[in-house]
């Protein structure tokens, strides 16, 4: 259950730009898996410890987001839906097969005594990397709501998400705000991945599946609420907790599937969306 | 000579190239080696277009039909079923499967179809791996005996006409018609009386149905069939790169698509793992930023002379 942090830490990015841009962005997986590999060569390479390497990865991944934004994904923020889709699952196939030329297809993992470590809370032998990233979730999911409630900068991203043509009358960039607010959905894709390679090892094709359990805790959540991310991403590690224990491991990737598809097709609006829509009657 | 005609005659002129290379190509085995993947990628990307490019709903799982073909004639030809029968149920199975899955997912439009279709071909293959005493699992079919060649070479071209013929002919009936007015405005077909679920269904049935065929003649070709390889997440993304490089939504652009990817496999394939996949997604992003209509767009271009814009130019040139 331990795992729902890393879950909605990799999930965060995707639910910010859908809500600014209103695109949905399959490079996603491509960019958790990204920082996945530059924490691991930080590591092997030049010794840099796995939690450090967050410091490198996130403004790096935020300048390379906000460029993409620049130089691509602009130009097709006003076509119909499926053009940014295919553009963005175009930058996915680039990156992941740029990994597989650079870092080939072996499966890759970091060790480190901190990996392996153990505590006991209450009886229980906990591994100590699955209750940082838990940490990390939750320290992020406070961040960013404190980011975008407290800051010029948030309050311009959320009112850019709820009507971009208001925003821009009352003086918002919203071409600035779309650049920034998708250099920090991949900014947290990439601290995403780079978390992710503590828990698991990986190779360039991994994102895939984690990518559709993002998909599916994004939809969950209600595709554009920060706090519905976190409540997304729990109510999947539950479900995947309980289900295994009712099927085989292996298995346990099809659960993410299911749920996704149900919840798609029985709750459109998400879990936050139906009780919003609820409380109003 | 009007348009139609002329084009009628271009296709019989390829046609009978097409029957007539078995017996005239010097080095016929290699040749047919490649017209015939030609044929069944462009088949296979016709198939998908019916749905993904003339009604607009992009599929990242249409593996899962090609799989089912395959699958299906490989388990019953092991059990001494004739061809005969084994392809059909293929491609009738693969059917009845997209049926199943059509009816929810339908009920999602545009990007979030595409994301749960991600989903069902994840789904697919996952079931293939896992339920061995069907399957074999991880290590496979092996198939037994194959048609020689040439038969395969006929099969996979009587596929590839009759995919294209189908999408020539839906294109300009009522139903290609209601498909269209989805694409554009699926709010707006249904006001104008378009049953958009139930149009939508019959694309992706036929569409299966095809790629059921498909899968068939994949499995009786290369004699070995394992859920990566025809449930891989690689073969959606090829049914989707094909008729995207040719030109989405339309009768030719597929089959254009099919020569390119087939192409670009064979010179990239060989030389370092994955490269032809890192080309595609290149590709895939030029073509979406700087003519999404793909080849037939830029031959569209050139043809009514605008001035195309600089990156185009530049491939003229060279």
């Amino acid at each position: 259950m331990l795992v729902a942090g890393l879950y909605a830490a990799m999930s965060y990015g995707l639910a910010l730009i859908y809500g600014v841009l209103k695109i949905i962005n399959l490079a996603n997986a491509g960019f958790l898996m990204l920082g996945a590999y530059v924490t691991w060569w930080l590591f092997t390479a030049f010794h840099v410890h796995p939690l450090l390497a967050p410091l490198a990865i996130v403004p790096l991944f935020f300048l390379f987001g906000s460029a993409l934004e620049r130089t691509l994904v602009r130009r097709v923020l006003g076509a119909e839906p499926i053009i940014s889709l295919l553009l963005l699952f175009g930058v996915w196939l680039v990156l992941q097969n740029l990994a597989y030329v650079i870092w080939t297809g072996d499966t890759r993992s970091i060790d480190t005594p901190f990996i392996d470590a153990t505590v006991s809370v209450a009886g229980m032998q906990l591994a100590v990397p699955r209750l940082y990233v838990f940490a990390m979730g939750v320290l992020v999911l406070v961040g960013l709501q404190l980011f975008l409630t407290r800051t010029y900068l948030g309050r311009a991203i959320r009112a850019t998400a709820q009507d971009r043509d208001a925003a821009r009358l009352v003086g918002v960039d919203v071409e600035r705000v779309n650049g920034i607010a998708f250099g920090i959905g991949i900014a947290l894709a990439g601290f995403g991945g780079s978390l992710l390679s503590l828990l698991f090892s990986f190779t360039p094709d991994f994102g895939r599946t984690l990518s559709l359990k993002s998909f599916c805790i994004v939809v969950l959540g209600g595709l554009d609420s920060i706090v519905g991310v976190a409540f997304g991403a729990l109510s999947l590690s539950l479900a995947e907790a309980f289900g295994v224990r009712y099927m085989p491991a292996s298995l346990q990737n099809l659960i993410s599937f299911v749920v996704l598809v149900v919840v798609l097709i029985v709750l459109p609006k998400g879990i936050v969306g139906t009780l919003r829509a609820l409380r109003r009657g | 000579m009007d348009r139609r005609t002329a084009s009628l005659a271009a296709c019989g002129v390829a046609l009978a190239a097409a029957i007539a290379v078995p017996f005239v190509a010097s080095r016929a085995e290699y040749v047919l080696d490649v017209l015939f993947l030609v044929f069944l990628y462009g088949a296979m990307a016709t198939a998908w277009n019916l749905l993904g490019g003339f009604a607009g709903q992009v599929s990242f799982g249409h593996a899962a039909f090609l799989g089912i073909g395959a699958y299906t004639t490989a388990i019953l030809t092991q059990l001494g079923i004739s061809l005969w029968i084994a392809v059909p149920a293929g491609a009738l199975l693969a059917g009845a499967f997209s049926l199943v899955i059509g009816i929810p997912a339908f009920r999602l439009r545009g990007p979030y179809f595409s994301i749960a279709t991600i989903g069902i071909g994840e789904a697919t293959r996952l079931i293939a791996l896992n339920w061995t005493s069907l399957t074999g699992g991880a290590s496979g079919l092996t198939l037994a005996t194959a048609p020689p060649l040439i038969v395969q070479y006929f099969a996979a071209l009587a596929l590839c006409v009759v995919s294209v013929a189908l999408a020539a002919w839906i294109k300009v009936s009522r139903f290609g018609y209601a498909l269209a007015a989805i694409r554009q405005d699926p709010d707006a077909a249904e006001t104008l009386g378009v049953a958009t679920t139930v149009a939508k269904t019959q694309a992706l049935f036929l569409s299966a149905c095809l790629l059921g065929v498909a899968g068939s003649i994949y499995a009786l070709h290369y004699l070995f069939i394992s859920p990566d390889s025809v449930f891989g997440f690689g073969t959606s993304i090829g049914l989707v790169i094909m008729p995207i490089i040719g030109g989405l939504g339309t009768v030719t652009g597929p089959l254009l698509g099919a020569v390119v990817y087939t192409f670009i496999r064979e010179q990239l394939a060989a030389t370092l793992a994955n490269a032809d996949l890192l080309a595609f997604g290149l590709l895939l992003i030029a073509i979406v930023v700087f003519e999404p209509r793909g080849i037939l767009g830029i031959i569209d271009r050139v043809r009514s002379g605008k001035k195309p814009p600089p990156e185009i130019a530049a491939v003229g040139d060279g």
